[in-house]
């Protein structure tokens, strides 16, 4: 595993008064720092050449009542081998406030909105400090994530407006779009601002689906937490619920099974296939292309009944589990995937086809809802959204976790960043996933798929989890409370990620093209929400 | 255009190949059945997602895909509440998504219907007992139809849909 060793070095040697301490944390190095540098040094990772760090995942801990801190960790990918380094901080003696540092580093923006809410911790100069995950109607001072906030009370209503970014001028419109949509979607507000047709700006104002996750998974055991990360976001029980998995397991000290590891994997690329599938049929379907809607709906229909026959879920529900997976498959049913997803591709090629030799689909698809390369970076973006913008990240290849040291992805990049290039992204990878599964069953070693934990953790150990899901990287932070309970688990779906960047895709297009670039996109808003 | 005729005609007709729904755990009413008698053969549904975790919403898209293809069932999917004849509710309500469904409950025109869907809806599942989630849909608006799972697969959500507008005369009275 790489072990961003020589990034800091460098950082200790631009602030070395600033470091008070260098460790390592299940071998990603974390350098914890005094209060007033972390702007400093935040911006060093990040637009230092050398170093390149792109904010992967920003969290806090309360970590009350053992000690009395507040604890921000800031972890940076860094574009050399995407290395991980940690900042970590501590506001002791009830300090609230800390310094932002979303004016260096433009991705840090929801997460530091979201401490505010959730903590009540006060990111200062941060240039936007409505609320996010609280709405207006919840009462002051409720921060749900604090020790000192009961997981199970009731919220009382207060009053209050959320206030719009507004755009004046002749012939400014505003459209609002939701929480309750027309199709058959999750809740969430869209905010166009036009002139005609063209998009000026687009806010997304989100969190309708809040259901309080995190707060739910500290009142649950290690062991016993992985049904709830399955239900985090539905169309990604793998994903999550192996993030979950993983992070505990580094905690339990248990190495799983290879057996076990190669079926996690081949559960993961299932789930991304019927995704993918479903996801092509709907951008398809957004053009008003019904045919090809109809054709990769029953692929994808096939998929999901196969999932069902192998583990009784549709979903691949109850997969896996702390230690392994918990339910092993035979020689027969394994022929059986080989089978269908032999028939599914070759299905697939001819769709493709026919997709490709229509013009009045292609022609929808290019130069619509655009990210460029620069802005992705600076939001961070990673998954099926970073690889169409020229993001070259992919944890499969470059953290492998599961069985992908053994069996690696092709990763496809494209640069154009429109609706196409993120269609093309998905096309490429489910040709890809069907080999990594052919690839996956040749060589599945026999033997158990399960064992039992080797230690239990002191309270206040933590680990740290990431999954290539099907949308991009999930990421877990779980941190051990007492008698092997959750203190702490930090959850990160890519939705959280991509929201904020899906704005900027808008801007320019036309207001009824949005629904093909939210499609292009296809984010999850009870993974954003939480 | 050839390749497409040749597509469609290799594949041939995929619906109503699924396996069969198990029984549903809860029958559904009698009174729902009587109310549900004024939509005659046809019931028009809007979704409203008040914090599922969105398996339920994959579920209810695949009901329209051409495997179970609901619509010749004559159920239909309206854009909106003024449109529809019931409401399917999913996820436990959260305490942001509270008002929203009583609006759409109010905008919904009499006779109307309200399934919950899943077990979320019915009981909160997992999310019970959060300081986010105010409680099951009926706690907040009369729930007809309930249909339990985690997600119910789309064949139990046709099953219960077929249940509720069974012995309906073919034509009008």
């Amino acid at each position: 595993m790489n072990d961003g060793r020589g990034a800091v070095e460098q950082v200790r040697g631009a602030f070395a008064r600033a470091i008070m301490e260098i460790g390592v944390v299940h071998g990603v190095p974390m350098l914890r720092l005094r209060t007033q540098d972390v702007p400093a040094v935040a911006r060093y990772v990040h637009t230092d050449p050398g170093l390149r760090g792109s904010l992967s995942l920003l969290w806090v801990v309360d970590h009350r009542p053992r000690e009395a801190r507040h604890e921000l960790c800031y972890l940076f990918t860094l574009a050399e081998r995407k290395d991980w380094l940690l900042l970590s901080v501590d506001l002791t003696q009830g300090e609230r406030e800390f310094a932002s540092i979303t004016p260096m580093v433009h991705a840090a923006k929801w997460y530091e909105r979201e401490i505010r809410d959730l903590f009540g911790l006060i990111p200062v100069g941060h240039p936007d400090m409505r609320r996010l995950v609280r709405h207006e109607h919840w009462p002051k001072g409720s921060h749900p994530l604090n020790k000192d906030f009961a997981w199970d009370q009731v919220l009382e209503r207060a009053q209050g407006e959320y206030a719009f970014r507004k755009i004046h001028g002749e012939g400014v419109f505003e459209v609002p779009v939701g929480p309750i949509h027309a199709g058959i979607i999750e809740p969430g507000h869209f905010r166009f601002s036009v002139a005609g047709e063209p998009i000026l700006q687009l806010e997304v104002r989100h969190f309708w689906k809040h259901r309080g996750i995190e707060k739910l998974f500290e009142q649950q055991r290690l062991t016993d937490a992985v049904p709830l990360a399955e239900r985090v976001s539905g169309d990604t029980s793998v994903g999550h619920s192996l993030a979950y998995c993983q992070a505990v397991e580094t905690l339990l000290g248990i190495a799983v099974p290879p057996r076990a590891r190669y079926l996690r994997s081949l559960f993961l690329e299932l789930e991304r296939l019927h995704n993918h599938l479903g996801d092509v049929g709907a951008i398809c379907n957004d053009t008003a292309y019904a045919l090809a809607h109809a054709h990769c709906g029953r692929l994808k229909e096939q998929l999901m009944q196969l999932n069902d026959r192998l583990t009784e879920s549709r979903f691949l529900r109850g997969v896996n589990t702390v230690g392994g997976v918990a339910m092993d498959l035979s020689g027969a049913q394994l022929a059986h995937v080989d089978a269908e997803l032999h028939t599914i591709e070759q299905e697939f090629g001819g769709i493709e086809k026919i997709l490709f030799a229509n013009a009045s689909l292609t022609e929808r698809l290019e130069n619509t809802g655009v990210l460029s390369e620069r802005i992705a970076w600076d939001h961070a973006v990673m998954g099926v959204v970073g690889r169409a913008s020229g993001i070259d990240r992919d944890l499969r290849r470059d953290r492998p976790f599961a069985a992908y040291h053994e069996c690696q992805p092709k990763v496809a990049v494209y640069r154009y960043g429109d609706v196409r290039a993120r269609m093309r992204v998905r096309l490429d990878e489910v040709h890809d996933s069907i080999r990594l599964i052919h690839a996956l069953r040749r060589q599945l070693p026999m033997g158990p798929v399960i064992t039992g934990p080797v230690k239990t953790p002191e309270p206040g150990q933590w680990a740290l989890s990431a999954v290539e899901g099907w949308r991009g990287e999930i990421l877990y932070v779980v941190m051990a409370g007492e008698e092997g309970r959750i203190h702490r688990c930090k959850v990160r779906d890519p939705s959280f990620v991509h929201w904020p960047a899906i704005q900027w895709a808008a801007l320019g297009n036309i207001v009824p093209d949005f629904p093909l670039i939210n499609k292009s996109f296809n984010l999850s808003y009870a993974g954003n929400d939480l | 255009m050839f390749r497409i005729i040749k597509k469609s005609l290799a594949t041939g007709v995929v619906t109503g190949q699924y396996p069969a729904a198990k029984a549903p755990s809860e029958p559904v009413s009698r009174e729902a059945i009587e109310k549900a008698k004024p939509f005659r053969r046809s019931l028009t549904i809007r979704e409203v997602d008040t914090g599922s975790c969105n398996a339920c919403e994959m579920e209810m898209n695949a009901l329209a895909n051409p495997v179970y293809d609901v619509e010749r069932f004559g159920v239909h999917i309206a854009a909106s509440p003024r449109h529809t004849d019931a409401l399917v509710v999913t996820g436990p309500v959260t305490v942001n998504m509270e008002r929203a469904l009583k609006d759409a409950y109010k905008q919904t025109p009499d006779p109307k219907l309200v399934i919950a869907l899943g077990d979320c809806a019915i009981n909160c599942g997992v999310f019970k007992g959060s300081y986010a989630v105010t409680g099951p849909v009926e706690r907040h608006i009369p729930v007809d139809v309930r249909i339990a799972g985690c997600p119910p697969r789309p064949a139990e959500i046709l099953a219960v849909l077929g249940e509720l507008r069974k012995d309906r005369p073919n034509s009008d009275r």
